[in-house]
């Protein structure tokens, strides 16, 4: 029953994503055929060729008859054609999905550790002068756009001192697959998996830190301790089983900002994932292309928070019934 | 972290002494926004050059005339900077205004409207919140045209739907708060509601709201400008690092002058809004009690008992100083033995037993004395010895076993911690036997503690309290909060368990006619210190000394005249309840969340006559509130009829019908004065509300009626002049109809009478029919002319009230009057 629940929302989400893609061309100034076609096209085109492109493109058709082709054309890949790469969107998008993926999959992995251990590590040292010092320090470095450590880390240790590569994400020269492949993109990964991660680290530390406050308030921590239970046993058996809860749903809205913060960091380092694609299209006015990324976006923060959903009642039993 | 941090951190800073460390980083944040917008604000005024002018050579180095160089196309860039400012904070506070306002506006109308109304509003928060936010804010903003009212709007839209989440939680509460509850019964509506109870108390919770928002609308502002999604004819910081990282400039030394101040001026301008949000909405009260620290060693004085307290002193630490909670207390417990602790509330009776275990919040302090178990001083105890004594040889059964247990461990895991602690061997085998002791179903020790009910919970954690056979337990008011069949099952174990295992127990209460009906000795306490000890019945007989006497008179017996003796009344009906069936979660948002449906009534029929008190008695879940709130009109039956005068019952109808709620800590506001408390009745209906009738109630209700106490806070009262306020309240509308929600049950035993001498004053003066709802058949007997004992949601017996109090019909009655009398009789069920 929970799990039917869970999966409903997430279809409910999906609705509204694909809704707002069919209905934005649509409700934007202009027509929704200024949106298929580059302006160049557009201006030199007769009446009679852009009664036939409506045609083409089935806009003439009602609204009704529009919105289900478009549905059935998305379940059955077809996301349209992007003008600026002249490809299907669907194979523009897959090629680039591996990279971003392969970035926001460090990003999350390293997040999610280093953060809840330094959290659950400051949660100890509580109160200390340590502790605050630590926490405004932390709070700094989440508040600094991603894009702009990006941009000072290049500078550091591309132009100075010459480390790291600040392009792409593997060698052109390498053959795929090859040691030198491997290593190169090992070594392009660094800078941007380190900027994505800052951000989500601190975010990541601040929840960990008061879950665990928050639960070595409560009763059941008298009881341990009436119980004869020692401090460690506390902090580990007891306090920090429950401060798993709220680290984890963290971690898992986190999948969310990552692709937001992915997004602008593979600009800042022409890393050839979904996220340059998208800042691509804005540049290019390629219109099928932003709304089959943004969709795709969609699809994948949906999947990640339904598996996160699903998974959560293993964590906490309270979530299994009901 | 020093002591006085310490105890500022937990009551606040006392007066215009030093501001502690949150205080500091708020400050911080505050200093450094304010010096940001001012730079905004004035800096570009007080430069020769505007932002967008070309000054200088394109990529001027760092000169005397242009502090940061210039940028590609030759404009200023420290112009740039601080008119970017302008744009950059202004989105930020903007966004975070109307966002805010957004969020509340929906999380009030949703929590206040509940049902479907809500269900609608938090998916939609659901499915806003499960959109990857930054290509939504990027798809929309290159569809809808890249200008800063689009950047405003779309940012709102995408970002309003958390702080609805988290807002929506607290009003949620608030909504249930009985200060809310009794506005609505009352009469209020939803902007009375809205502007008087919930806004004021949600305000300091939409501050943090506000910060968190400014904080991610400035980064999502850069972001997006970043991204060249900003207005292309003005700068933003964000648009200035989109022309640098357009032109590569990490990788040349203009960097330092050109990347640096925009990214810096955003990490400040986010940093001053987290460090303005911090602490702030947190919950700061660390409740779990710590270990207090090891005292010197004293000299025992000679002693039989198994426990023996000598001279203990405890104090607490506060704003005002350190405040002592106990005062030299010696007591004795002998082998086997049931000791009643019995107090009221702030006696210090908790804290005594909690330091018997050296378990006392960070606050408080153990400041003299010595604790001998079996001849061992537990106070001067190393941490280690003293670990190994808690739980082995010295159990505790805490206050709210409902918290007590880990929500996400199985209880057999818990039962078997216990045992594994102490070396013990703590397989599934020890885990059943454990279980049978407090007769629970073996078979239960995979169950978490939320599957369990209240009393099985509370039987768990007596398991868990016995798993060593300790020779002392100690009991923490361990019946507070249960039904009252259930607290007499628990009492029954406990008698069981002690004759059985030989244990000795210190039982903590405040319930007197509960303990003295099992225990050995009471010792009475109050302010403190023990004032008197001896068996129950010889203190009922000759106590010597006042408060002891005070409580014992304060109790009602059941085969004891009449307290309240009333003429015959002959009124005709005025409240009248037909064949009244009611149920709850039958609703189409229920199903949607996943509710079973509840049937709180079936078929009631009772009626409430002229100046008449018809008591409800019954145990929680027998339906006797939900008589209540169908009699205020606040539901309509699902069957049968609810008749006021012989008419259907209308809201509108003026308020002839008001209700005096159980708790008056909950169900006055804190914030308002006296005179708003008293006059809140009269407001809601559109009345003029005179200075001399205020006064004339409160007069009536035994308090005083001057300038002073009419402006104080509500907040700074004692339960019983909170109490009296709410009848004062009740009395200004001459209400025909008063709904008295066990108002006693949370107030001290010795002026519970005194209270209900005013409920009676009312009745006599204006003729007013009390409903009066109680678990308490004793009392009910005393106070009502007749009584209708309910149970799950059906009138089992109805009839005089001595009648049915002294001649039971209804084997639920009898329950019910022996779970008072002979607590230790009841069998578990």
């Amino acid at each position: 029953m929970v799990y039917l629940r869970i999966v409903l929302q997430y279809a409910a989400v999906l609705a509204v994503a694909l809704s707002l893609n069919f209905a934005l061309p649509r409700i934007a100034p202009g027509e929704p055929i200024d949106f298929l076609l580059p302006e160049d096209v557009l201006v030199n085109m007769s009446p009679e060729e852009h009664a036939q492109v409506m045609r083409e493109f089935g806009l003439d058709l009602p609204l009704g008859t529009q919105f289900s082709n478009y549905v059935s054309g998305v379940f059955s890949g077809d996301l349209g054609t992007s003008v600026s790469f002249g490809m299907p969107v669907w194979d523009v998008v897959l090629s680039r999905l591996p990279w971003t993926l392969l970035l926001m999959g460090w990003a999350l992995a390293i997040s999610a550790i280093v953060g809840s251990v330094l959290g659950v590590a400051a949660a100890r040292l509580k109160g200390g002068k340590l502790d605050i010092m630590s926490l405004v320090g932390v709070m700094f470095l989440g508040s600094a756009p991603p894009f702009w450590i990006a941009m000072l880390l290049i500078t550091l240790f591309s132009a100075h001192l010459g480390w790291l590569p600040s392009y792409g994400a593997a060698p052109l020269t390498a053959m795929p697959g090859s040691w030198e492949w491997v290593s190169g993109v090992a070594l392009r990964l660094i800078m941007p998996v380190t900027a994505l991660t800052l951000f989500q680290t601190a975010n990541i530390l601040l929840t960990a830190r008061s879950a665990m406050t928050i639960a070595l308030g409560q009763d059941y921590i008298t009881f341990a301790r009436a119980k004869g239970a020692s401090e460690n046993r506390i902090f580990t058996a007891h306090a920090f089983r429950n401060a798993c809860l709220p680290i984890y749903t963290n971690i898992m809205i986190g999948i969310g900002n990552l692709v937001g913060g992915a997004l602008v960091i593979e600009t800042v380092f022409s890393y050839p994932g979904i996220g340059s694609l998208i800042v691509e299209g804005v540049g290019a006015r390629d219109y099928n292309l932003l709304q089959g990324v943004f969709l795709l976006a969609t699809m994948s923060v949906v999947l990640a928070n339904l598996a996160a959903d699903l998974g959560y009642p293993l964590l906490d039993p309270r979530a299994r019934q009901a | 972290m020093s002591d006085t941090v310490l105890s500022n951190r937990i009551y606040g800073a006392p007066g215009r002494r030093a501001l502690t460390a949150e205080q500091v980083i708020r400050l911080t944040g505050l200093t450094i926004l304010t010096l940001m917008i001012g730079a905004a604000v004035f800096g570009p005024m007080l430069l020769a050059y505007g932002a967008q002018e070309i000054v200088c050579q394109p990529f001027a180095t760092p000169s005397a005339a242009h502090l940061l160089g210039c940028n590609d196309a030759g404009q200023d860039i420290l112009a740039g900077v601080l008119t970017g400012g302008r744009i950059s904070l202004s989105v930020g506070v903007v966004t975070a205004l109307l966002t805010t306002a957004l969020a509340t506006l929906v999380a009030v109308g949703a929590a206040y409207y509940g049902g479907l109304t809500d269900q609608l509003a938090m998916r939609v928060v659901d499915v806003i919140m499960s959109l990857p936010f930054l290509p939504l804010v990027i798809v929309l903003g290159t569809f809808l045209g890249a200008s800063l009212p689009v950047q405003v709007l779309v940012i709102t839209l995408v970002m309003w739907a958390q702080p609805v989440r988290e807002l929506r939680s607290q009003v949620l509460s608030l909504r249930s708060a009985e200060h809310v509850e009794a506005a609505r019964a009352m009469g209020g509506g939803f902007a009375w509601i809205a502007r008087k109870h919930l806004l004021p108390d949600l305000a300091p919770l939409i501050v943090p709201q506000f910060v968190r928002v400014a904080h991610n609308a400035i980064l999502i502002e850069s972001s997006l400008s970043f991204l060249g999604l900003g207005d292309p004819l003005r700068k933003s910081w964000g648009t200035i690092l989109f022309h640098a990282n357009a032109r590569t400039a990490f990788l040349t030394e203009s960097w330092v002058w050109w990347i640096l101040p925009p990214g810096i001026a955003i990490a400040l301008a986010v940093v001053a809004f987290a460090l303005m949000g911090y602490g702030i909405g947190d919950d700061k009260t660390p409740r779990a009690d710590r270990n207090a620290r090891a005292l010197d060693d004293v000299e025992k004085e000679p002693s039989d008992g198994i426990l023996s307290l000598q001279h203990v002193s405890i104090a607490y630490r506060t704003g005002q100083g350190t405040v002592p909670a106990v005062r030299d207390v010696s007591l004795e417990l002998r082998q086997g033995e049931l000791l009643g602790l019995v107090g009221e509330s702030g006696s210090g009776k908790s804290t005594l037993g909690m330091s018997l275990l050296r378990l006392l919040p960070p606050a408080g302090k153990i400041t003299g004395g010595g604790v001998w178990l079996d001849g061992e001083n537990l106070f001067s105890a190393e941490d280690a010895r003293l670990r190994a004594l808690r739980g082995s040889r010295i159990a505790l059964v805490p206050q709210s076993a409902m918290n007590a247990l880990n929500p996400v461990r199985t209880i057999g895991w818990q039962i078997s911690e216990a045992l594994r602690i102490h070396g013990r061997q703590g397989g599934a085998a020890q885990v059943a036997r454990l279980l049978q002791l407090v007769q629970i179903d073996p078979s239960r020790a995979a169950a978490f503690p939320h599957e369990l009910s209240g009393g099985m919970r509370q039987r768990v954690v007596i398991a868990i309290a016995l798993a060593n056979d300790p020779k002392v337990l100690i009991a923490d008011e361990p019946t507070t909060g249960l039904d009252v069949l259930v607290q007499a099952e628990i009492m029954a174990l406990f008698a069981h368990l002690r004759t059985r295992l030989g244990i000795a127990i210190v039982f903590i209460t405040h319930d007197l006619p509960l303990i003295a009906a099992e225990a050995d000795r009471l010792a009475i306490m109050e302010k403190g210190v023990i004032v008197e000890t001896g068996t129950p019945g010889d203190l009922e007989r000759n106590a010597s000394h006042p408060h002891t006497r005070a409580l014992f008179a304060s109790v009602p017996r059941l085969h004891a005249p009449r307290i309240w003796q009333r003429g015959p009344h002959a009124g005709d009906r005025i409240l009248t309840l037909e064949n009244v069936s009611m149920s709850f979660n039958a609703g189409f948002a229920a199903r949607l969340r996943g509710a079973r449906p509840v049937h709180a009534l079936r078929g009631v029929s009772v009626e409430l006559r002229r100046c008449e008190v018809l008591g409800l008695v019954g145990g929680s879940g027998s339906g006797k509130t939900t008589v209540a709130r169908l009699s205020l009109g606040q539901y309509a039956p699902d069957n049968g009829a609810v008749l006021f005068d012989g008419k259907p019952l209308h809201r509108a109808s003026g308020t002839p019908v008001h209700m005096i709620f159980q708790d008056p800590y909950q169900s006055l506001s804190a914030r308002m004065s006296v005179m708003e408390a008293v006059a809140e009745p009269l407001r809601i209906a559109g009345r003029t509300c005179k200075p001399a009738d205020i006064a004339t109630a409160l007069r009536d209700v035994h308090l005083p009626d001057d300038n002073v106490f009419l402006n104080r806070r509500v907040g700074s009262l004692s339960g019983g002049q909170r109490q009296r306020v709410a009848f004062a309240r009740a009395r200004i509308t001459r209400p025909q109809v008063i709904l008295a929600d066990e108002p006693t049950s949370m107030l001290d035993q010795s002026i519970r009478l005194e209270i209900l001498n005013l409920l009676e004053d009312m009745r006599r003066d204006l003729g007013t029919s009390i409903l009066f709802i109680t678990h308490d058949i004793v009392l009910a007997r005393h106070f009502c002319d007749r009584v209708a004992v309910m149970r799950d949601g059906v009138v089992v017996e109805l009839g005089q009230a001595d009648d049915v109090a002294l001649n039971p019909v209804h084997e639920y009655t009898s329950r019910l009057i022996e779970a008072v009398e002979h607590p230790s009789s009841a069998r578990i069920s």
